[in-house]
């Protein structure tokens, strides 16, 4: 048998047939939330009980329980990796600051940004989440009150947490997380980018609702 | 020309001299013709300690005496972390009657003529040149001697030497002075060697050789090698297993920058670029079509791998163990397996190469010299004199180093343009065309009398080949010799107190390249042998230590065996029990190449990771030429070994080799190795033995041994999990 | 790209692909060999040297990174022929065999031994995870504690 080529190329281009659809939802649902963006704005009291705040929560979960947020919001003390959240091979440590320990910084690998031909991510202050902000195991609800928290937020206003998590590099690092050390492209979360900047600030506009 | 110069040479050791500029340059030409073939093949039955095969007959240079009077050393051996160069150079320093400091050791060229036919690898580098080094050693001392009488004017047996230097009369002369002048040199008969009591350096914990160039970071392994005008080469490589290659398209890698040829042969497609990175990516950019022939997943390896498939060879016999185990009371039957393993070394293969009218130079790290030189000269159509390998230190061999076709391709780029061309692999080309270490499947038989005492014994393993299929294993050997003498090695049963015992060896062809692994089949016989050994003392109720004892014969074997286990038993306070501090200890024991080996582990589960936490190790090589060395090679095997036991596995999913890079290639690390390792040292033989690989046999078995203490329940396949 | 940056204290100046990795412009460019290409992957640490005297692993760091920074490898660590202590510790202890990794093991030690010059096993265990194929590990933990040693002796010695 030769080289399984047309089995193997039949399947690449079913799934950039996939692709090619799944954009298409995308765009047509990204222009949506910016339309509901628009709205977010005025909104006002009565329209946020109409249930708009959980869908944007429920959205916005889907991006914060995804394993690229994960895997640096880790609930122990060693990072995790990989599409399947397993712990950071090398046994690689949090260390006192969150970015490693002495000779083994994140930096030490991590650099501002993704390194495709070594095929290791980076993005600036690669680091993990302080152990407070750990969403590992945890539930939706468990999530949202995480980040809800000071205590366990950073300290963090509605507002700065809105602006952490729709302009900070790191977490937008998520939609560009460039390739493994195999060379292929990592998962990216399963909700655009522009959306979820979108159902964040639609959800905090919302009041930042909790829904059960 | 040769077989004259053998004619002449048979009985009388010659010594040839020449001299460069202020160099005295001392040739050794040999004295004994032997059927080597016939020698190694004898070699492999007894004991697969092999005498030195390498050519002392043909003109070739052992040692350089310097103006300066610094001696340089050509070995044929290769270095590759088991310090063979210190310990060669221990063993010329005291017979050259000069210091350590004065020694150099470098890698003999293949045009020094000082070439071993074979390989560096067996553990028995220093074994097989204890005798031969030494005698010319001791003679060109002596040629040096007589030349420095008659400058001084003295008879040669009132000249006393001292670091180099010849003293009497009231004068003294140097090695440098003396091959500065001399152009006419008598040979001596072969002087009698020093003994024991004389020796200056033999013995002594010496420290290693290239320590201050390791430590620096000089230039001085394959990857480290440049040549002038140098361009950079790269290869396409199949990931798939059996994979072939057909046909290539090159039309993108030849438009890519930096790229100055693609060069397309019957059996593979290369690029060569003006730097590494312009050069591997270029070779990502060939679209190569490749035939193969099915599609291959890890269970179905295991499958194949299976005792009672292909040809079974009984490589040992005693007594009727087959009548005995055939039906009957108190049969116990136990199987075990150990996966595939990968090299790993550090260094990647490749080599640089400068192919020219006149000839070929290949610098390369390699453990097979000569059968790299005679790849390249058959693929290029050159004679073998007109290739010259200079072997450069090895980044880690471990029997990855015993294959070098990539020298072969090396050179084909470089003849496509004339210039040096550097040529390696990256890693996941590492990982995936290596040359495994086979999975191995291995079931256990055993008949317990009354008195629980084992009655017979039998040990059937299956196996991926190891020396079979080598370019470095005569074809010839495979039929003569039938089961594939490093399958089986530590596969005997050494417990041949036990009246009837056998151990037979199945042959399996598997789809991908096995080979040469540190130890070869050791590590996984002894895993299984002596977690039955353990699992057969508990059954009687004995003490694990003890049970061994009682089945280990009486003869020299036996009596080495038993005196490694009591002094280990003795040392590490070993018992069957679970220790204060919650630590259980597991112990095996293996004779590898004739040297008996005993280790002790002290094991606790730490959030369901094993913990080595104390190794103590018992080995007797026969002589030891530096302890220290023989202690590192002990640590290294045991934490190699350890590697194996606890993480390692190759996977083959859909007819690739999986993982291709280290991390889910899990080895090892700091946090991994033992914080105490114990090694204590017998010397029952006054010849040197094997070192590097026997300490890799126990430690498997120890492990998994003392993991059943803890848990109370038996692992039987490699890796070990808690 | 035209980048400067200092090379075990000396200035150096080239023209190079900016997203050239370090290791490849000190291997192939400047022809410094101590520092050892394993993976290309920052998973073996071969490639481990100092930038700005963090530990960094070169094969993974693109060379526009280091631009005005202070870049140290295993040929900058000791001062001629005066071993670095790291270097002092690693010969008194005979650690290499091989020796292909060392290089790697030794930049990253320096690093360890700046942030905890008193390193526990656990200090050593957390931050050398390189690997070692030839089995090293035992006595480099010795070299490890007998560095830390050798340098809070000097220290001693300087404090007089």
């Amino acid at each position: 048998m030769k080289e399984l080529g047309g089995t193997k190329k039949r399947k690449v281009q079913l799934c950039l047939g996939l692709i090619i659809v799944f954009a298409g939802i995308a765009f047509l649902t990204n222009s949506a939330s910016g339309h509901y963006q628009d709205q977010a704005n005025t909104l006002d009291s009565s329209q946020l009980e109409n249930g708009h705040g959980e869908v944007a929560f429920r959205k916005m979960m889907e991006v914060l329980t995804h394993n690229r947020c994960i895997n640096c919001h880790p609930s122990g003390d060693r990072p995790l990796q990989g599409e399947d959240s397993h712990e950071h091979y090398f046994s690689v440590q949090r260390g006192p600051d969150n970015h490693g320990v002495a000779a083994l910084r994140c930096e030490s690998c991590h650099q501002e940004e993704n390194n495709n031909y070594s095929g290791v991510p980076g993005a600036p202050h690669w680091g993990l989440a302080p152990k407070e902000m750990a969403w590992e195991g945890l539930s939706e609800q468990e999530i949202g009150a995480v980040i809800l928290n000071p205590v366990t937020n950073g300290n963090r206003s509605l507002e700065e947490l809105v602006r952490h998590m729709t302009e900070d590099s790191l977490v937008l690092w998520a939609w560009d997380p460039g390739v493994g050390v195999d060379g292929q492209p990592r998962e990216k979360p399963p909700v655009m980018k522009e959306e979820f900047i979108a159902a964040v600030k639609e959800w905090a506009a919302a009041g930042a609702p909790i829904p059960d | 020309m040769r077989e004259e110069r053998n004619k002449r040479g048979l009985t009388r050791r010659k010594f040839l001299v020449g001299s460069a500029v202020g160099v005295g340059v001392i040739l050794g030409v040999g004295y004994l013709s032997r059927s080597m073939i016939r020698r190694y093949l004898a070699g492999i039955a007894n004991t697969i300690e092999l005498p030195y095969q390498g050519d002392t007959d043909s003109p070739s240079i052992w040692f350089e005496v310097l103006a300066d009077n610094r001696v340089i050393l050509h070995s044929p051996k290769v270095e590759m972390g088991q310090g063979t160069f210190t310990g060669l150079a221990q063993m010329a320093a005291d017979e050259l009657e000069v210091e350590m400091s004065q020694m150099v050791v470098v890698h003999a060229a293949t045009s020094t003529g000082n070439i071993d036919p074979f390989a560096t690898g067996g553990s028995n580098s220093i074994s097989s040149l204890w005798i031969p080094l030494r005698e010319l050693a001791a003679t060109m001392r002596e040629m040096l001697r007589g030349e420095a009488a008659k400058m001084l004017g003295v008879d040669p047996a009132n000249l006393s030497i001292r670091s180099g230097r010849f003293l009497g009369g009231g004068r003294q002369i140097t090695y440098g002075d003396v091959v500065s002048s001399v152009e006419e040199w008598h040979v001596p008969e072969t002087p009698p060697l020093k003994v024991t009591a004389d020796f200056n350096y033999i013995g002594k914990p010496v420290p290693r050789i290239d320590l201050r160039d390791k430590v620096m970071g000089m230039r001085m392994f394959g990857m480290d090698s440049i040549m002038e005008d140098m361009l950079y080469g790269a290869v396409a490589r199949p990931v798939h297993i059996g994979a072939r290659f057909v046909s290539v398209d090159t039309s993108i890698a030849e438009n890519m920058p930096e790229v100055v040829r693609v060069v397309v042969e019957k059996d593979f497609a290369g690029v060569i670029a003006k730097s590494r990175v312009a050069a591997h990516q270029a070779k990502e950019a060939l679209v190569v079509e490749w035939e193969y022939d099915d599609n291959w997943q890890t269970e179905a390896i295991e499958k194949m791998i299976r005792v009672g498939q292909g040809n079974p060879v009984e490589i040992q016999k005693d007594g009727n163990p087959e009548k005995l185990l055939s039906s009957g009371e108190n049969i116990i039957t136990r199987e075990y397996t150990s996966p595939i393993g990968a090299h790993a070394q550090l260094e990647p293969n490749g080599a640089v190469a400068l192919v020219s009218e006149e000839g070929a130079v290949i610098m390369i790290s390699t453990q097979v010299v000569a059968i790299t030189r005679k790849e390249i000269a058959q693929r290029l159509g050159m004679s073998e004199d007109q290739v010259n390998v200079i072997p450069t230190y090895l980044g880690g061999g471990f029997g990855r180093r015993l294959h070098t076709p990539n020298a072969v391709q090396a050179a084909v780029l470089s003849k496509a343009v004339g210039r040096p061309v550097k040529c390696f692999f990256d890693r996941k080309e590492e990982f995936q065309n290596d040359t495994f270490r086979p999975p191995t499947h291995h079931v256990l038989k055993a008949r317990l009398d009354d008195e629980g005492r084992i009655l017979a014994m039998e040990h059937q393993l299956s196996s991926g080949d190891v020396m079979f299929g080598s370019p470095m294993f005569p074809r010839i050997a495979t039929p003569l010799l039938g089961a594939d003498a490093g399958v089986w090695r530590g596969g005997m049963i050494q417990y041949g107190a036990i009246p009837n015992h056998r151990a037979v060896c199945w042959r399996v062809k598997l789809p991908f390249a096995t080979s040469w692994w540190r130890s070869l089949g050791l590590l996984a016989n002894t895993f299984a042998i002596e977690c039955f050994m353990d699992e057969l003392a508990l059954k009687t109720g004995k003490d694990p230590a003890e049970f061994r004892l009682a089945h280990i014969e009486d003869n020299e074997r036996g009596t080495r065996l038993k005196e490694v286990i009591r002094t280990v038993v003795e040392k590490s306070q070993y018992r069957d029990d679970i220790l204060p501090n919650g630590r259980a200890m597991g112990l095996a024991a293996s004779t590898d190449a004739n040297t008996p080996c005993a280790q002790v582990v002290e094991v606790s589960l730490q959030d369901k990771e094993i913990k080595v936490h104390k190794v103590t190790c018992v080995i007797d090589p026969g002589l030891v030429i530096n302890p220290d060395q023989v202690r590192a090679q002990c640590e290294g095997a045991i934490i190699m070994g350890l590697s194996a036991a606890l993480y390692e596995k190759m996977e083959v999913r859909d007819s690739q080799l999986t993982p291709t890079i280290y991390g889910p290639y899990r080895m090892a690390m700091m946090r991994d190795a033992p914080r105490e390792i114990d090694v204590v040292i017998l010397q029952n033989d006054d010849q040197p033995g094997a070192v590097g690989e026997p300490p890799l046999g126990p430690i498997g078995a120890a492990i998994a041994n003392a993991l059943f203490r803890l848990t109370g329940e038996r692992q039987r396949a490699m890796p070990v999990m808690a | 790209m035209l980048i400067t940056f200092r090379l075990n204290g000396i200035p150096r100046r080239m023209d190079v692909d900016e997203s050239m990795s370090l290791l490849w412009v000190i291997r192939d460019v400047l022809d410094l060999k101590g520092t050892k290409f394993g993976c290309g992957k920052a998973a073996c640490g071969a490639c481990t040297l100092l930038v700005d005297g963090q530990a960094v692993r070169s094969c993974s760091y693109p060379v526009k990174l280091a631009a005005g920074k202070e870049v140290t490898t295993i040929e900058g660590l000791s001062d001629g022929e005066i071993l670095h202590p790291v270097q002092q510790a690693w010969v008194e202890e005979v650690v290499p065999q091989c020796g292909y990794c060392q290089p790697g093991f030794m930049m990253a030690t320096v690093a360890l031994l700046d942030q905890h010059p008193q390193p526990t096993d656990d200090d050593i265990d957390k931050s050398i995870v390189n690997i070692c194929r030839c089995g090293t590990y035992y006595r480099m933990r010795r070299a490890i504690h007998r560095a830390a040693e050798i340098m809070s002796q000097s220290e001693k010695r300087n404090n007089l």
